[in-house]
């Protein structure tokens, strides 16, 4: 990294936030996407908006490229740092610096964790609604970048639903804000908070965020169904979306992934090909009365066996296998890719016969988790990378995986964002126009592309690769994926 | 001032090609966004109408957007489904202007509002291009999400052809309560107040009568459920907000219609938030005016427009005014924004779009 740049970072950050030795940039190298790795020329830890919004100018002016990390949980390779480039870790920026529980909001710094934001409105009976698994130490600035969603997002939406105003800087040093604190977050003129969620880093940098938050819901109603057969958990879900209910989450494990679950916390599952889980929330009187009519429902839709959580405690249980069960399933393999493309609801049976089929021919094991509500798929990829082009073949039928939600005519991802990972696809669902356009778009906003340099559009040269894994924290126990 | 209808998307290309400035129409129902433009072309999209696709078992459906709502909403009502954002002028607006006003009604409250429920769009932009953006299911993170962008635009940027939206099942019954406050305070109060509580209304709206406030609230659901819902509603309401009657009022469409009872040449819509409804309501007595969306949106009614202008620079606030003529239909505080001027450049170059 050039001298005069990192003479110009010491201007703005004392030592101590200003990392430029290797033992201390190695803990920076990967993200969640661990077979993906690099080292920066330097990370830079800001502790306030100023710093951050001098360290963008600088990089615009002085054409060095910068990627923003929050948590590093990026599943997609999104916040991987560009060699040599600068990494700047917004971890320290964790205020919330307003919680008005009366107009249910609060304004937060970008490396607030996902769920501070819920416990500190808890007090208050509320919370934020996006649930990702990783909740509890992604950032919401990273949930930004990827529009990031969870397993209760059929009913209230993702990230994007529940920000009503940002400030940002830039990719080229501009500061701007939009939106605020009405719930029709920009409400007169484009959209630009629909734009920047999900822009994955390639825009520029949060700074300040405010979110909605909800009431909880006074009653959760969980049912857990058994079936001896995977398709017959996915017409099931059919069945309840045709009967007019809306679940606040609709989920699917198959035979591994529940061996998997049950291997590791215990959950005591039934032993089945497939599990159903369908969660209604809301007023007690009425979640009742919806009650009833999914239990009717399940009890016809050839379940074998059917579990009521009776209590918040039973509730927890069913919930801790299934959000346990991406780690638990890793356990099982040296080293996994999980997928998380999207197909439309009623083709579903059809993309998990498609991948058995697709298992056979590679010879690997694929456990299956989703989002079933909105047709989320999250293939788990076993492989083992000391064996001789396990990673290729792995990839390979991960590639096939994403040729298969494109033909069934839906996404390449549904919440893990394209990052490093799968920018070779994007053409496969975009046309090259529109790839242009986003691109000359990109360029307007960063005209010298260094803001998240390498992600998202296809091509560039790839860093090292090296193994797909759990992320350090996974292997410790401390989260858990879906 | 000369306009086309184009009966297709390539004929909408050539016509935005061939033209110096133009400017999208659909019905033609806000009529303030569409005077004072001096002589660009109108394109008139009413021929691009029609339900392209509808998936009631996917949640989605994919419409021209010269398709009127009315036609939209009777399509998805025959499925038990409804498009949660409550398209405002549901009688007279085409989608693709709901979508270009961002325009919503009071049934908003529950689920979100048009941003939240557009996936996708088909496009022809300020030079021509045709294109798609967003995506067609209901989660989907990959590319920019311009779909969103367009919601609130204005046809500044591109004209919409076609969009997708999420929809959800509707629920079968309604009861609606009116509560009075004597001040504008009161009725906030009450507004917090279930703002944080486990009630999960389908609409929230507030409106001054002759010399107190109405809170307006709905709940949904079954018929059974509804009658043990609002007594346990009403009790809360009662023992914890100061108010001075309650009555359950008749559910129909015009009690929830927000524009209803605004009579006046101008009407203007502004995004607000609910601390922000004392100051700017104290500004615009003269006018009509009714808060919806839990005081989160001013509807406002009047013949004074200059009055409402001030009052809105005053709190550095932004409205739409969506009827009578008007010089920029923008009023108040101005939301030029360097974000959006990049997009701009990008899709309009040339400033056709208008
Ligand atoms: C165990 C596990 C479980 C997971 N479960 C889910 C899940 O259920 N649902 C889901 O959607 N995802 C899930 N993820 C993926 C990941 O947690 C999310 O993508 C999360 O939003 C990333 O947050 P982060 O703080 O770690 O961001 P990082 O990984 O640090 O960064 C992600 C991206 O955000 C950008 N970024 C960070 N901060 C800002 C900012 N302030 N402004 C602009 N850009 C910024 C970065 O440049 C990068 O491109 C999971 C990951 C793991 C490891």
């Amino acid at each position: 990294m050039n001298r005069a740049f990192i003479a110009a970072l010491e201007s703005i950050y004392p030592a101590d936030r200003l990392l430029t030795r290797e033992v201390e940039l190695l803990p920076y190298e990967s993200d969640a996407l661990t077979a993906f790795s690099a080292v920066p020329g330097a990370v830079v830890l800001p502790v306030n908006e100023a710093e951050i919004i001098d360290t963008v100018r600088l990089c615009h002016e002085q054409a060095v490229p910068f990627v923003a990390r929050g948590s590093g949980t990026s599943l997609s390779g999104g916040s991987l740092p560009i060699p040599d480039g600068l990494t700047i870790g917004l971890n320290r920026l964790n205020r919330i610096k307003k919680l008005d529980p009366e107009q249910r909001i609060a304004v937060v710094e970008p490396g607030v964790i996902n769920l501070a934001i819920t416990e500190a409105a808890q007090p208050y009976g509320l919370y934020y609604a996006p649930d990702p698994s990783s909740q509890s130490i992604c950032t919401i600035g990273g949930n930004i970048a990827f529009n990031s969603g969870g397993a209760h997002c059929l009913k209230y939406g993702m990230t994007s639903n529940h920000v009503l105003g940002m400030k940002v800087v830039l990719a080229d040093g501009a500061l701007t804000q939009f939106g605020g604190e009405s719930i029709e977050g920009v409400g007169i003129g484009p959209d630009l908070i629909g734009l920047f969620v999900g822009s994955e880093g390639l825009f520029g940098i949060a700074l300040e965020i405010t979110v909605r938050l909800m009431p909880q819901p006074e009653l959760y109603r969980t049912v857990l169904a058994a079936y001896d057969d995977l398709g017959r958990a996915g017409d099931a879900v059919s069945m309840v979306v045709a009967s007019g209910l809306l679940p606040g989450a609709m989920e699917i494990m198959d035979r591994l992934a529940i061996k998997a679950a049950e291997a590791s916390v215990q959950a005591g599952y039934p032993d089945a090909e497939a599990l159903l889980i369908v969660e209604l929330e809301g007023e007690a009187p009425q979640v009742e009365a919806e009650f009833d009519q999914l239990r009717g429902i399940i009890d016809e839709s050839g379940a074998f066996e059917v579990r009521v959580a009776n209590d918040e405690e039973e509730r927890t249980r069913i919930w801790k296998g299934r959000k346990g069960a991406f780690s638990a399933v890793g356990r099982l393999s040296p080293d996994y890719i999980v997928q998380d493309g999207v197909v439309p609801r009623s083709r579903l049976g059809e993309a998990l016969v498609e991948i058995s089929a697709l298992k056979e021919k590679y010879q690997l094991e694929v456990a299956n988790v989703f989002h079933a509500g909105d047709g989320n798929l999250h293939p788990l990829i076993l492989y083992d990378g000391r064996e001789d082009g396990a990673l290729e073949k792995a990839e390979a039928l991960a590639g096939e995986i994403l040729a298969l939600c494109i033909r069934l005519g839906g996404s390449i991802t549904g919440e893990h964002g394209i990052g490093m990972e799968k920018r070779d696809y994007l053409p496969a669902m975009f046309s090259e126009e529109e790839i242009d356009i986003m691109q000359a778009l990109r360029l307007a906003i960063d005209p010298k592309e260094i803001a998240n340099r390498g992600k998202m559009f296809p091509g560039g040269e790839a860093p090292a690769l090296a193994q797909h894994g759990m992320h350090p924290l996974e292997r410790a126990g401390v989260i858990s994926r879906e | 001032m000369t306009v086309s209808a184009p009966a297709s998307v390539a004929e909408l290309q050539a016509l935005v090609r061939d033209s110096e400035r133009i400017h999208a129409i659909g019905n033609g129902s806000k009529t303030a966004l569409h005077s004072g433009l001096n002589g660009a072309t109108h394109a008139d999209l009413t021929k691009l109408s029609g339900i392209i696709e509808y998936q009631p078992a996917e949640y989605t459906v994919t419409v021209r957007a010269g398709t009127p709502v009315r036609e939209l909403s009777a399509a998805l009502r025959e499925q038990g489904q409804y498009l949660p954002c409550d398209p405002l002028l549901p009688e007279s607006a085409t989608i693709g202007g709901t979508v270009a006003g961002n325009l919503s009604g009071s049934r908003r409250y529950r689920y979100g509002g048009v941003r939240d429920f557009i996936l996708g769009a088909a496009v022809v932009d300020g030079l021509g291009r045709a294109f798609r953006v967003g995506g067609k299911v209901v989660k989907n993170s990959a590319g920019f999400d311009l779909s969103k962008f367009l919601v609130g635009s204005l046809g500044a940027y591109a004209i919409m052809t076609e969009l997708t939206f999420k929809v959800f099942p509707d629920v079968p019954r309604f009861r609606s309560l009116a509560f009075d406050y004597e001040r504008l305070e009161d009725a906030l109060a009450a507004i917090y107040f279930i703002n944080q509580n486990i009630f999960e209304l389908d609409a929230l709206d507030l409106k001054p009568l002759e010399n107190s406030w109405q809170l307006l609230t709905r709940l949904a659901g079954f018929d059974e459920t509804l009658p043990q819902r609002l007594e346990r509603f009403s009790a809360a309401v009662m023992s914890h907000t100061s108010l001075l009657k309650i009555a359950e009022l008749d559910d129909s469409v015009t009690l929830w219609d927000p524009l209803a009872d605004l009579r006046g040449a101008h009407l203007v819509k502004v995004a607000l938030s609910p601390k922000q409804v004392p100051d700017f309501d104290r500004r615009i007595t003269a006018a009509q005016r009714r808060y919806g969306v839990g005081g989160n949106v001013a509807w406002v009614a009047t013949e004074n427009l200059s009055q409402v202008d001030d009052a809105l620079q005053a709190c550095s606030l932004t409205g739409l005014c969506l009827r009578g003529a008007v010089e920029s239909a923008v009023i108040g505080a101005p939301v030029e924004n360097v974000l959006a001027s990049r997009v701009k450049q990008v899709l309009d170059p040339h400033g056709k779009l208008v």
